[in-house]
């Protein structure tokens, strides 16, 4: 594996491997401040195979893998290849709608992976309703940062859901991207979001054990909602199997458009 | 035959496209829209646009998803 050093190089090997492709096939949509941030940190590496770029973003103590082939039967061969899948530990997300999401995992399964988790995402169109101000809800502040990512890897699965390191919450934080809700002093719930133009994700919604049944989540996502007045689409990817938090979003409007995301795990991950 | 807009109005109809310069700057299609559109326009003018094509500079305003049409075969 190469590290990769600048964005362009991930550009032109996608253009490589994409160059006369019939059925080019990816789970890799970058962002390129995204991959700026990687680049900086040193997490991005790259290998290239037989004409298949195949990218790793070190997260943790493990590797999340992207790939472009020109088609599945070449990304097939090419992953039974790589000897990195019986070393390392290796997750790797699917998405679409389920019938294309599950000719890849048939593609992947024999190389050894298997299904870890599946998200959904859901979606809520239309104008925000308007909420009172809650004086317990604000943005999150420089030194909430360890307490933020405390909560997210207390809350969410680092294989399946794809968590913030450090310093990406403190970028969040700067650029008020996380809400805070505090009860006694201390960080009692937090809403993470991404927002551009007439969008906006919600990337992370929790509320720390102790102070659940108090109405923080509640008051969070209003608040979230309040200072989201000209959005006219949000979206979030939730757990399928997280019942009671699609019942939540649900009740906020919410609803599944049909994408999911299939994350699978190498024999490496525990299950 | 649809018109451009009218296929980006059936995948996100909650947006006004002919409002924005930059529906990607504006969030209103995101990369898995992307995908969406190619093969609603591959669909609609019986073209086949290059992989190497989809990218968001061809998909910011009507203007460049004309172009794109035009560069891959169609009369839009």
């Amino acid at each position: 594996m190469t590290p990769i050093q600048k964005p362009s190089q991930v550009f032109d090997a996608v253009q490589r491997a994409k160059a006369g492709a019939a059925a080019f096939c990816t789970n890799f949509f970058p962002v390129e401040s995204k991959l700026r941030g990687w680049i900086d940190h040193g997490e991005l590496f790259a290998e290239l195979r037989n004409g298949v770029a195949f990218f790793f973003r070190k997260d943790r103590d493990f590797l999340r893998f992207y790939f472009c082939a020109a088609d599945v039967a070449t990304l097939q061969r090419e992953i039974a290849a790589w000897p990195g899948l019986k070393t390392e530990h290796v997750i790797t997300d699917l998405v679409g709608n389920e019938s294309t999401v599950n000719d890849l995992v048939s593609a992947l399964e024999p190389a050894g992976f298997g299904r870890h988790t599946q998200l959904q995402r859901l979606v809520r169109t239309g104008r925000s309703e308007s909420a009172t101000d809650n004086p317990r809800v604000g943005f999150a502040e420089k030194a909430d940062g360890r307490a933020v990512l405390g909560l997210i890897e207390d809350a969410f699965d680092r294989y399946g859901e794809q968590l913030p390191m450090l310093y990406e919450i403190e970028q969040a934080i700067e650029g008020r991207q996380i809400l805070a809700a505090r009860r006694d002093g201390e960080l009692a719930g937090l809403l993470f979001f991404e927002t551009q133009g007439l969008a906006s994700t919600v990337r992370f919604w929790a509320v720390a054990e102790k102070f659940r049944d108090l109405k923080t989540g509640s008051a969070l996502i209003r608040h979230y909602f309040k200072i989201h007045g000209a959005v006219r689409r949000f979206t979030l990817w939730v757990n399928a199997r997280n019942e009671n938090a699609i019942q939540k979003y649900r009740h906020f409007g919410y609803a599944p458009d049909g994408l999911i995301d299939q994350v699978l795990a190498n024999r490496l991950i525990p299950a | 035959m649809k018109t451009v807009i009218e296929i980006l109005t059936e995948i996100r109809p909650e947006f006004d496209f002919t409002a924005s310069r930059d529906f990607i700057a504006d969030g209103m299609l995101d990369s898995f829209d992307l995908v969406t559109l190619v093969a609603a326009l591959d669909k609609n003018w019986g073209i086949s646009i290059q992989g190497t094509d989809i990218v968001p500079e061809n998909f910011q305003n009507l203007q460049t998803i004309e172009g794109l049409l035009r560069k891959s075969g169609a009369k839009p």
